[in-house]
């Protein structure tokens, strides 16, 4: 039996308010390493609500989550920082770059706070992987100066330099055009294939049919998973396919 | 309607800027209507109280008038003059608390049925009713002996008659309320005693014969004819000249000359507050034009939004401006509430000081003058500030176009890992310079005046030298002036049993006439230690110097020539250069013995011997040797005067006074600024804690933002003060007589401001930004 490497326990969430209600009811589930899992469901089903759950971006009212064997709900606030710098990684649908920094210094910056490497190391690992995802020449501009696909190509580039243990990657093409989307699931994909585990959600089914596994949220609760075999281009059509049945047998 | 709607939802979400803007602008009305406040109440009611008491137009302070009453007919008899009156007084030195008196007193005979003094209760709460009754043994001081002596009712004063311990002891009855020299700025005090003891002490006068130590004598009140047009000035000459009063006058002073030294307190600290209050309402201006252009930026897509549902730019200018015209108008009405208990509380917490239980007058022709362009001002700036919503078009809120300007190409401050809070806050800087023009603008006007204050407590130091330098015609350490049988010798004698005099001079004050005009003359032995400002000191025998403030009136200048007349006759003197002696509100020349040979007759009494101590240390503990040894025998000073104390404690309430409001300022300017950066940067900061940044090293950014910005404008405001302060007090300080002022600040006088202001700066950026911590990450979530 795998060992999760992201578990949620019967995490709750509940809004506090006039309108109140459970936005995540008893929800548990397991993210493992290697994985690309997406996380689908209509609007308003708590699919953002969970990632930013799983990753302590956000509280939780009830449960435990646990990363790699240890309980990260109910961390002190310095204690979450460090996770996020040395483990955790995010990709936005906004890109989220800061706007007064360059792509390179976005990415330079998130490195900085990594663990153990030198400056120098930091700012070659950068270069790389600006280079890696085809944004080398345009590293010296702002974000404001770059197009949508350059700048989310640069966020994911940020969300890689520490060698995360898990990519939290929320509607990563939400904002993107059709070539761009190409591109950026195609780079996460390809991180995934190099051994990045990422937990991702989405409502394209064109972007989910990239992961291996697919959770299907409701009302705040999981109401199925489907499984696939990696991801290859040739078996891009089948798999729509059997999603889009998988999930209109979901009501979707 | 409508408006209502979105003025109630401006407030919701403004409410921070408009309270700070209201905080300061309070501050500011506060400031200045109770600085104007109490500068016009004080002075009115001296003026007032000057006429009440039956104060003349001229007054002099006689002695030995064999008859007085010959004399005030004399003066009568002038067309002039339209009548005189006289208040008998004895002269003499006085012993309180173990502390001999610096300069004479005057025991002044109470009669309330023709000069009513005003007799405080003993609880400082008012005045008495009625008329008092003074018995033998007992008096009323003036309040200000409180301060300078530290008496208290019940006190014993001993005033010495006569040699061989022949003295006049009374106990303090209670205070009164002296108008003509009762502030503690006056060394001379006068003390109302009754009929009875004034004839007692008369008559142990007359008894000592020439060993009196003590002098009987008169103020003579005239009042010039309504009528006569001639100038104070020409009129004391014609006195001098027409009757025999300058025989008898040991010095004479106007209306306005004692005015002038009444308020010296508060004239002095009016402008040094006028000064802080324009430097306040500056930075105010700053803070509200970057309030309203902050609401405007953050408002601009609601705009756009009720542009398209069709309301006009002026409505949506007038949804912007009105709360903000509202607020300060609140701000300015309640701080003009508020000046009542601020200006009466001043009033009473200064009243040992300045001597004046002065009623608060609101000057509301003054306050009219000065808040209308006050108001004008900030409704000017608000009103430019919205124009710019008329730039506003809908479509660029609906493309998102707005405020999207394409930033130009510039050379970026890099980014390092070590030090990265300090990178990423230079670079927050340079991206929203704007944003932070109000808190450079605020450190730089706030570390002006700190400094400029600064220095002026410097100059001033500890034990007020720099004040006393500048009172003093020539530097000392101890002067005595024998008045008995002991000779300088013996003076010497007993100071060398404490330490060597390096060097002494000698220095007579007797009175003069300049063109007619009665001065007090400095004459001196060694006319180069005068503290000359310009030209070259009196060395030859028909030679003077004038004080700038002498040199003024007269309408004269160095080269010029004046008739001197003293004791013995006159002569024309040469102004051969400008000395600086404040005394007397900087009535005073300058003469060489020699000089002053020509025209007046030298006494071996009245030269005061000036010493300087081979160790200056000492000079306490000789003073106390040589007043144990000789008593009222030698009249001792050294480089102090009483008024002295009053100065330095009210510069030190000043001086946390506008600390205690630069703290105010600082924290009201940060809580803007922050709040504003926050709200912002909300989405920047997410990012940071999403990344792994921890809130604490956020707040260190943000705190260092601020550090560097104030810093910058606090450097600022320092050159400027290293600049501007000098000539700016001396402008100030020459309507009192000092016309040389060197604020010669130390590098801990320059260092101080910038430090303390950057530093309150810092942490209070530090304290607002504790908001990081409980921002939510979720904003990242946000799909806008």
């Amino acid at each position: 039996m795998r060992e999760a490497l992201l578990a949620g326990k019967d995490i709750c969430k509940e809004f506090q308010g006039n309108t109140g209600g459970m936005v995540l009811d008893h929800v548990t589930l397991d993210i493992y390493e290697g994985d690309l899992t997406v996380i689908m469901g209509p609007s308003g089903a708590g699919k953002s609500t969970l990632l930013y759950a799983l990753s302590g971006m956000d509280g939780i009212t009830g449960g435990e989550i646990w990363y790699k064997g240890r309980k990260i709900s109910g961390l002190r606030e310095k204690q979450m920082s460090d996770l996020r710098a040395h483990e955790f990684g995010f990709v936005f649908q906004q890109t989220h770059l800061v706007s007064n920094l360059t792509l390179y210094e976005n990415i330079a910056v998130a490195g900085y706070l990594g663990a153990g490497w030198k400056a120098k190391e930091v700012e070659q690992r950068a270069d790389e992987l600006l280079f890696q995802m085809g944004v080398e020449k345009a590293k010296d501009r702002l974000p404001a100066e770059v197009s949508g696909g350059e700048a989310q190509r640069a966020a994911v580039a940020r969300a890689v330099i520490n060698r995360p243990g898990i990519l939290f990657a929320d509607e990563p093409t939400g904002a993107l055009n059709r070539q761009n989307t190409q591109e950026a699931l195609n780079l996460l994909t390809g991180l995934n294939e190099t051994g990045q585990s990422i937990l991702m959600v989405t409502h394209d089914v064109r972007a989910a049919i990239r992961g291996n596994r697919i959770l299907y949220l409701e009302d705040g609760k999981i109401l199925d998973a489907l499984d696939f075999p990696a991801y290859r281009d040739e078996v891009a059509k089948d798999r729509e396919l059997r999603l889009n049945e998988w999930l209109c047998a979901l009501s979707w | 309607m409508e408006m209502k709607i979105l003025w109630k939802a401006y407030v919701r979400r403004h409410k921070g800027s408009l309270a700070g803007v209201f905080a300061l602008l309070f501050i500011v009305s506060v400031s200045l209507v109770t600085t104007l406040t109490i500068w016009e109440s004080s002075g009115r009611y001296v003026r007032e109280e000057l006429e009440r008491i039956g104060f003349g137009d001229l007054t002099a302070w006689a002695s030995q008038v064999y008859d007085i009453t010959q004399l005030t007919d004399e003066i009568g008899s002038l067309d002039t003059v339209e009548r005189t009156g006289v208040q008998k007084l004895i002269y003499s030195e006085y012993e309180i608390k173990g502390q001999k008196s610096d300069s004479e007193g005057q025991l002044v005979v109470y009669e309330p049925e023709d000069y009513a003094y005003r007799l405080f209760l003993d609880d400082l709460s008012g005045y008495q009713a009625g008329e008092a009754v003074i018995r033998s043994g007992e008096l009323y001081a003036p309040i200000s002996l409180r301060s300078m002596c530290g008496a208290e009712i019940g006190d014993e004063i001993s005033f010495p008659i006569a040699r061989n311990g022949v003295a006049q002891t009374f106990t303090i009855k209670g205070w009164f309320e002296d108008p003509i020299m009762g502030s503690s700025m006056i060394g001379m005090k006068s003390f109302l005693i009754c009929g009875g003891d004034h004839a007692e002490i008369l008559r142990k006068l007359s008894a000592a014969g020439i060993d009196g130590l003590a002098r009987d004598g008169f103020m003579i009140h005239i009042f010039k004819d309504r009528d006569s047009e001639v100038s104070i000035a020409q009129w004391n000459a014609m006195l001098n000249q027409e009757t025999r009063l300058s025989q008898f006058a040991e010095f004479t002073h106007s209306r306005n000359a004692i005015e002038g030294f009444m308020l010296t307190l508060q004239n002095v600290f009016t402008g040094f507050l006028s000064a802080f209050v324009a430097a306040l309402l500056l930075a105010s201006m700053v803070v509200l034009r970057y309030g309203i252009s902050g609401a405007i930026e953050r408002d601009t897509p609601d705009m756009g939004a009720l542009k398209t549902v069709g309301f006009t730019t002026g409505r949506l200018q007038k949804a912007q401006a009105v709360p903000y015209i509202f607020v300060i108008l609140a701000a300015v009405a309640l701080g003009v509430l508020a000046v009542p208990f601020a200006a009466g509380g001043a009033a009473l917490a200064t009243l040992t000081t300045t001597g004046l239980l002065f009623p608060v007058r609101f000057p509301l022709w003054l306050c009219l003058l000065s808040l209308l362009p006050l108001m004008l001002l900030l409704l000017g700036s608000i009103i430019l500030k919205v124009r710019k919503i008329g730039e506003i078009a809908p479509v660029e809120i609906i493309r998102g176009t707005i405020g999207k300007a394409s930033e130009k190409k510039r050379r970026r401050f890099p980014i390092r890992r070590t030090g990265l809070p300090f990178f990423l806050a230079v670079r927050q800087l340079a991206a929203g310079k704007r944003r932070y023009l109000s808190v450079g603008a605020s450190a730089a006007l706030l570390v002006f005046f700190a400094s400029f204050m600064g220095y002026v407590d410097s100059w001033l130091g500890a034990d007020g030298k720099g004040l006393m330098d500048a009172f003093n015609p020539a530097d000392l350490h101890i002067a005595a002036q024998p008045m008995g049988e002991a000779t300088s010798e013996d003076v010497e004698r007993t100071i060398m049993e404490y330490t060597d005099i390096t060097d002494s001079y000698m220095l007579a004050m007797p009175g003069v006439s300049v063109d007619g005009v009665d001065h007090t003359a400095n004459v001196i032995t060694e006319p180069e230690r005068f503290h000359l400002l310009s030209g070259r000191t009196c060395l030859e025998a028909d030679e003077i110097v004038l004080t700038e403030s002498v040199a003024a009136d007269l309408g004269v200048g160095s080269g010029d020539t004046v008739t001197v007349g003293g004791g013995a006759g006159s002569m024309p003197y040469r102004i051969s250069g400008i000395y600086q002696c404040a005394n007397d509100m900087g009535a005073n020349v300058g003469l060489s013995r020699e000089g002053y040979a020509k025209i007046g007759k030298e006494t071996a009494g009245m030269w005061c011997v000036h010493y300087f101590l081979a160790d200056a240390s000492k000079q306490q503990e000789v003073m106390r040797a040589l007043e144990d040894l000789y008593g009222g025998d030698v009249y001792l000073h050294e480089n102090s005067w009483p008024g002295l104390f009053g100065i330095l404690s009210a510069m030190k309430w000043l001086m946390l006074f506008m600390y205690a409001v630069v703290t105010v300022f600082v924290f009201v300017v940060t809580a803007l600024s922050a709040g504003r950066l926050l709200a912002v940067e909300q989405k920047d900061l997410g990012i940071y804690r999403a990344i792994g940044f921890s809130p604490d090293r956020l707040r260190l950014s943000f705190s260092l933002r601020f550090g560097i910005v104030s810093g910058a404008g606090s450097v600022l405001g320092s050159l400027l003060a290293v600049l501007f302060t000098d000539p700016l007090v001396a402008a100030l300080l020459r309507r009192f007589g000092i016309s040389d002022f060197s604020g010669d600040p130390s590098a801990l006088d320059i260092m101080l401001p910038i430090a303390a202001v950057t530093g309150l700066f810092m942490l209070f950026a530090w304290l607002d930004a504790g908001k990081i911590k409980k921002m939510r990450l979720t904003v990242l979530v946000a799909r806008r």
